[in-house]
């Protein structure tokens, strides 16, 4: 069975949320909601939750086009609605008996065949079916979403005997393929995995610090990047989810789970936290949290002193024990202070839960890493980590503290939970041995490679990888994939041995943002010593290296995920084809820091918008889109808008799951070898001067509004010079060897410019433009 | 025994010609010093530099001081000269008007303290520490500290000292042990011995006044714990004059290689009653606000001593007959041509020359960025001279002190045997110069805050300050027929320069140890192509008027003879620095 349809019942955060993510799949999805007492408009909770998620950020669309995929309604008129639907989900308020009520509806209406399924993070299954029809039991499970659910990866599963294997893989491949999520199952137990030890480790984590007598700066600075978690932290994390929530989670884990769970020892009350609520502390969405901005005193960042309760200015979280351990946890975990012991208080007690949990929460320790790295983004899940610190040197230390040792830990003895053998990864097992992870059909990874695989080629900033079937992959492998010589050099290298020996290139990594663009760093140092003839040379290098990209008698398939920005915006500009996922940023950003898009990015971006059926003709609509988005820095928020943005092109694809891009990349450039022809080169015909001088007063107006500085002006005409093609007639054809001349000549004249040179530093420096 | 003439013309030169001295009147404070002033103040300074102090120079290094019993005596005729020296007002030039100073610009400063170092440099040493303290004291002192003491500093009847070095740490004053107790009136007492303490313990004033670098116990581990205090020698009593003795007192002074004149001491601080200058744990703050007046005013005494040595010695190969020259005799009527026909004499004075001219436009181009980052109105401009400043200071105090030493070396060398025997004065400029490289950050600590610190700073906006200048210099001239011979051997060391800059802060930024084994020779890169800009420019200035006036003509001379004999040494520092540090590295320690 296909779902090709989906009504989502329940129109809060959550459920406009995963009504949003599946429109932002493609596929048409009802919205309902109840009707409000006393309202004109019978439909206004679902209809306005649509128009709040309009203005949300980030946005929970990837488009405009996709919101009108919505269908919003009322569940008293429209249930009708949920007839065509294959799947329905509920995300209504955790009372089973609103749940009950609701479902004996969906039952009445829906089509035989439609999957169901809730959203609840803390009903057991067997209570939600309870009292439902057989038929209905066979078709529900729990779909358990995390917020904001476009952007964390993970659903959490829970299925009941009664499904058919057909209705659970419906719904897997649903949410793996087009919702693009990590899809974990879980068992039927409290909390499921995520939540289960999130909760756990949170209110440890609380709890301890209190003990332990530290600030919540010191707290988040080690239960934070040191362990591979987010720097959020702890404190900071509860200001993210509410302060107010959590006695609610805690009081329905407590009375959930039995009464030998090491939860409640942790679940104390916190007179402080309980203060905070009653007063309106509850976060961010309250009047401020642990953490709170002091408009009174400026926009002072303050923190709450855990010793007296009281605000004060938040202080630079410098911890000795983090300082002097570095990458070594053991160091951190021993370290004789308070925020050591801290740190091993908060570690070893999360750990030992999170080993507890394997036959409980879970059957295998690879779905509880899974869960708290796609929902919790922890770097490392509980059992990596522990093969980080070394297991045997915890389990050690467990006893000479005397502590209880968890079986799965006692298996571990001597080993490491996760192992390569024979190329393949391995995990262990509660009965010692390990088992072979495969990974689904359709999922390849660089990662999985590397085990196996030495790279084709290689340098100190990118290598080269042999993905079979002819296709080589180039990856970016510089600090935060910034773009630089060397990966020029080896673009250029790559670009001979596929000629030599393969077919396609896909262009790929599995960083966390495909590159942000060029090393700003090098470039600014580069430009402080004055080193003119070394940057232009570079300059150049970068549009022969993109060009020889483009001309080369095979295809190549960029795949980006996360920010593709400047000269990674302009890597896919000259690529075949992109194959994007769906969470892509990308865009021309160079003005940011005072430049224009020197590797061809402004002659990619006018051949595409020249060549586009639906730009008017004449001299100027092309030029003056591209410059409108070149000069505002504007950058795609989704695939989606990169294509509206004529970054991607008719032809292109967008993988929902990120798992499955460099797959799907390959799939595309094997297509795209059957007689494959390099493009034909484009002529411009451009407005010259004229041209020039509109652009220019469009910006004075801009400048006199407030809304372009004194620099935005100075760049803004370099950018000009470029797009209308410098001293050109409309009559004229040139070719884009004269564009990427005049990026040259305009880059250069901004690269010397003491303003550039600023916003570059200051961009390095606060990682903010300045508006100079 | 050598004479000296302070080289009035060369200064103004450099100051006004060069370095367009008179737009110093237009910075806030400065208005009033004109040409006329500032020259006064030179001829001044001359006059006394010549006349009081450079005879004091030989006596006092024979003689040395004295220590007994915690007692230190200065050589004759020095508490002579100070009184002269103080009640001349040459202590207060450079200080704060509200606290009785004249307020004089740096760059007019930075002369006469040329000028000092060439007559005595050991004499220099008591006003120059007081100087130091007073611009701790007067950045970050509270003001009460600075009522009670400023102005007895700057009218110099008290003195100053810098107590950093103890007797286990002198580069790594985290290291420090000597401690500062708070007590309940606010004070705190000091414990601990310092080392190498120029001007201690002296007779030369009234009252001495320690800055001290010490630890509050339970502070910070290490240099983020280390607070700066004032203990005066006496403290003042209800009149501000010296009362009670403090414990604070002169075990022994040094036995040294050379500055014999000024007193290197022991001091044992014995609960000695202090007061906090700035914030607790922030005492290196406030060394770093001084350092770079210091390190400027260091560069400056070996730039000082090149220039008595090279007077010296070009004095003597004029007038010593010795030898013919080689294309046949140019005073048949003599005995023997003098020295000067030599061309290996020449080259030693010319090469003592070229730096000492070089340096001299260095050091006033670096001082009138001081001026200018104090009190430039704009700030973009008080920036810009900060970050020269910034990027200068560790080249300034280790190349003039490097090339300094080697100068005077050459001013041996051009004496023959008599320049090895203490009468004629050059060995003394030799072994006064040692110290220099070495004290105030040693030189090769200089090279590390250079590529280390300085450079990477801002992804390299400091060096900024002056790459630009530099490279717009040379486009601008590239085709000025002129200046070809100068341009092109300047183009050539810039681009070893900006080479060798880009190379250094790529792999030092992935191996450290490869930038510490590069660094001394990056600085000496760094000098060498800085002082041929300078001597591009000031050829440019000369060249105009080098057929009517023999100064210009020999300014146009030099800077050749910089490009073509000097400036090549680029080359060979650009390949030691690219050949890089593995083989060093490589050495077992147990091989040494």
């Amino acid at each position: 069975m296909q779902i090709n349809k989906v009504a989502v019942i329940g129109a809060g955060v959550m459920g406009a949320g995963i009504a949003a993510q599946v429109a932002n799949a493609g596929v048409p999805v009802v919205l309902l909601d109840i009707v409000p007492a006393g309202a004109d408009n019978r439909n206004a909770v679902a209809e306005g939750a649509v128009a709040k998620m309009l203005k949300t950020e980030p946005a929970p669309f990837m488009s405009k086009a996709a919101a009108k995929l919505v269908t919003t309604g009322n569940i008293e008129d429209h249930l009708d609605l949920l007839r065509d639907c294959d799947w329905i989900v509920e995300v209504v308020v955790e009372k089973l008996d609103v749940k009950q009520a609701l479902y004996k509806k969906i039952d009445a209406h829906r089509k035989p065949e439609a999957i169901v399924s809730s959203n609840t993070s803390t009903i057991p299954l067997a209570n939600l079916v309870e009292g439902m029809p057989q038929s209905f039991a066979e078709k529900f499970i729990i779909t358990h979403f995390f917020n904001p659910p476009r952007y964390m990866r993970l659903l959490e599963l829970v299925t009941s005997p009664l499904n058919s294997a057909d209705t659970i893989k419906t719904v897997t491949d649903f949410c793996d393929y087009k919702l693009g999520k990590g899809v974990v199952v879980c068992k039927d137990r409290p909390g499921f995995i995520a939540n289960r030890l999130g909760v756990y480790w949170l209110q440890s984590a609380v709890v301890l610090a209190f003990e332990h007598k530290l600030q919540i700066e010191e707290a988040d600075a080690i239960i934070g990047k040191p362990l591979g978690i987010p720097k959020t932290g702890v404190f900071g994390l509860l200001d993210l989810i509410g302060l107010d929530l959590m006695p609610h989670i805690n009081a329905s884990m407590a009375s959930a789970l039995p009464r030998e769970d090491a939860f409640h020892g942790m679940n104390q009350p916190l007179p402080l936290v309980e203060r905070m609520i009653k007063e309106g502390y509850t976060g961010r969405k309250g009047k401020g949290g642990f953490y709170r901005l002091n408009r009174e005193k400026g926009k002072l960042k303050e923190a709450i002193d855990l010793a007296t309760g009281d605000y004060r200015a938040q202080a630079r979280a410098r911890v000795e024990a983090v300082d002097e351990a570095g990458k070594d946890l053991k160091k951190l975990l021993t370290h004789d202070s308070a925020p050591g012991r801290y740190a091993w208080d908060v570690v070893r007690k999360t750990l030992c839960y999170a080993a507890a949990l394997v036959g409980d929460a879970a059957d295998d320790i690879v779905s509880i890493d899974e869960a708290m790295r796609l929902g919790y983004a922890w770097k490392w899940g509980p059992f990596e980590l522990l093969d980080k610190i070394g297991v045997d040197w915890f389990v050690e230390k467990l006893h000479a503290e005397g502590g209880l040792v968890p079986p799965i830990l006692q298996a571990a003895a001597g080993k490491t939970f996760y192992r390569v053998e024979n190329g393949k990864r391995q995990a262990l097992t509660l009965n010692g041995d390990y088992v072979t992870l495969e990974r689904p059909e359709g999922v390849l990874l660089l990662a999985d490679i590397k085990l196996t695989q030495k790279p084709v080629l290689k340098n100190a900033s990118a290598s080269v990888w042999d993905i079979g079937d002819g296709v080589l992959c180039f990856e970016f492998t510089s600090m935060m994939n910034s773009l630089d010589a060397d990966i020029v050099m080896l673009l250029n290298q790559t670009i001979q041995l596929v000629q030599k020996n393969h077919k396609a290139l896909v262009i790929y990594n599995e960083g966390s943002n495909f590159t942000v663009g060029a090393n700003l760093g090098l470039a600014l140092f580069a430009a402080n010593v004055a080193a003119w003839s070394e940057i232009e040379q570079l300059v150049g290098l970068g549009q022969f290296a993109y060009k020889a990209l483009k001309y080369a008698p095979f295809p190549v398939v960029s795949a980006p995920s996360g920010m593709a920005l400047g000269g990674g915006c302009e890597i896919l500009l000259h690529s075949d084809a992109i194959q994007a996922h769906a969470e892509s940023y990308i865009g021309l950003v160079e003005v940011g820091v005072g430049l224009i898009p020197g590797w061809g990015g402004c002659k990619e971006m006018l051949a595409r918008w020249q060549a586009h059926k639906k730009t008017p003709k004449g001299p100027m609509p092309a030029v003056a889109q591209v410059f409108e988005y070149i000069s505002t820095a504007r950058v795609a928020k989704s695939a989606a808008e990169a294509r509206d943005m004529l970054i991607l092109r008719d032809g292109d694809g967008v993988t929902m799951n990120r798992n499955r891009l460099l797959f799907d990349a390959k799939a595309k450039a094997l297509k795209l070898v059957e007689n494959y022809q390099p493009p034909e080169k484009p002529v411009y015909r451009l407005p010259g001067p004229s041209g020039k001088l509109a652009l220019k007063m469009a910006v004075d107006g801009f400048a006199k509004l407030g809304k372009a500085t004194k620099h935005d002006i100075v760049v803004s005409e370099a950018l000009a010079n470029i797009l209308t093609g410098g001293e050109t007639e409309y009559f004229d054809e040139l070719n884009e060897d004269k564009i990427l001349e005049l990026e040259r000549q305009n880059f250069m004249k901004l690269v010397r410019n003491p303003d550039s040179l600023a916003r570059i530093e200051h961009m390095l420096e606060t990682g903010k433009p300045l508006r100079n | 025994m050598p004479t000296y003439k302070a080289p009035l013309r060369d200064m103004r030169y450099v100051l006004y010609d060069v370095m367009g001295g008179d737009d110093l009147t237009s910075l806030p404070g400065y208005e009033d010093f004109s040409r006329d002033t500032l020259d006064a103040v030179l001829e001044e300074a001359a006059k006394i530099c010549e006349e009081v102090l450079q005879p004091l120079n030989r006596s006092g290094d024979e003689e040395g001081c004295a220590y007994e019993n915690g007692v230190v005596r200065t050589p004759k005729g020095f508490k002579q000269a100070y009184d002269t020296f103080r009640d001349g007002g040459w202590t207060s030039i450079a200080c704060d008007p509200d606290y009785g100073g004249q307020g004089l610009p740096a760059a007019v400063n930075t002369l006469v303290e040329e000028m000092i170092c060439s007559a005595n440099l050991s004499f220099g040493m008591y006003p120059g520490l007081s100087h130091g303290a007073y611009v701790a004291l007067h950045g970050y002192g509270s003001d009460a500290l600075k009522k009670a003491y400023l102005p007895k500093l700057v009218d110099g009847t008290w003195s100053g000292t810098m107590c950093l070095t103890e007797p286990h740490c002198g580069t790594d004053l985290g290291q420090m042990r000597t401690k500062a107790v708070p007590q309940e009136d606010g004070s705190y007492r000091l414990s601990g011995t310092k080392i190498f303490i120029s001007a201690g313990e002296h007779d030369l004033t009234e009252n001495i006044v320690h800055l001290v670098l010490a630890k509050i116990p339970g502070g910070p581990k290490g240099i983020k714990g280390v607070s700066l205090f004032l203990a005066p020698k006496f403290l003042p009593d209800a009149d501000g004059k010296p009362g009670e003795r403090n414990g604070v007192r002169c075990g022994s002074i040094e036995h040294k290689m050379g500055i014999k004149a000024s007193s290197t001491c022991v001091m044992n601080f014995d609960d000695a009653k202090g007061w906090l200058i700035g914030a607790p744990h922030k005492g290196m703050q406030a060394m770093f606000a001084m350092m770079n007046t210091e390190r400027l005013a260091v560069g400056v005494q070996g730039l000082g001593l090149a220039e008595a040595s090279y007077q010296g010695a070009a004095a003597y190969a004029k007038e010593r007959l010795q030898g013919r020259a080689l294309s046949g005799a140019k005073q048949p009527d003599k005995a023997a041509d003098p020295l000067i026909v030599h061309p290996d004499i020449r080259r030693m004075l010319l090469t003592q020359r070229a730096y000492v001219e070089g340096c001299r436009a260095l050091a006033i181009w670096a001082a009138k960025m001081l001026d200018v980052a104090k009190k430039h109105p704009d700030e973009a401009e008080r920036v810009k001279a900060e970050d020269f400043i910034a990027i200068t200071t560790p080249v300034i105090k280790a190349f003039l002190t490097d090339v300094g030493f080697e100068a005077t070396n050459l001013g041996v060398q051009i004496f023959g045997g008599h320049g090895y025997i203490r009468e004629h004065g050059m060995e003394q400029f030799v072994r006064d110069g040692r110290i220099a490289q070495i004290y105030e950050g040693a030189n090769g600590i200089q090279a590390l805050d250079l590529v280390g610190r300085k450079m990477p700073a801002h992804a390299g906006r400091y060096l900024r300050a002056l790459f630009h200048p530099v490279a717009d210099y040379i486009e601008a001239n590239k085709s000025n027929a002129a200046l070809a011979d100068l341009i092109g051997p300047l183009g050539k060391a810039f681009g070893r320069l900006q080479q060798a800059t880009l190379h250094v802060a790529r792999v030092g930024m992935a191996r450290p140890d490869e930038a510490g084994a590069a660094a001394s020779d990056y600085l000496r890169l760094f000098g060498l192509t800085t002082l041929a800009y300078l001597w591009a420019r000031m050829a440019e200035v000369s060249l105009p008027h080098a057929d009517s006036d023999p100064f210009h003509k020999a300014k146009v001379l030099t800077a050749r003879f910089y490009m073509e004999r000097l400036l090549p040494q680029t080359g060979a520092l650009l390949s030691a620095i690219l050949a890089g540090g593995k083989t060093m590295m490589a050495f077992e320690e147990a091989a040494f």
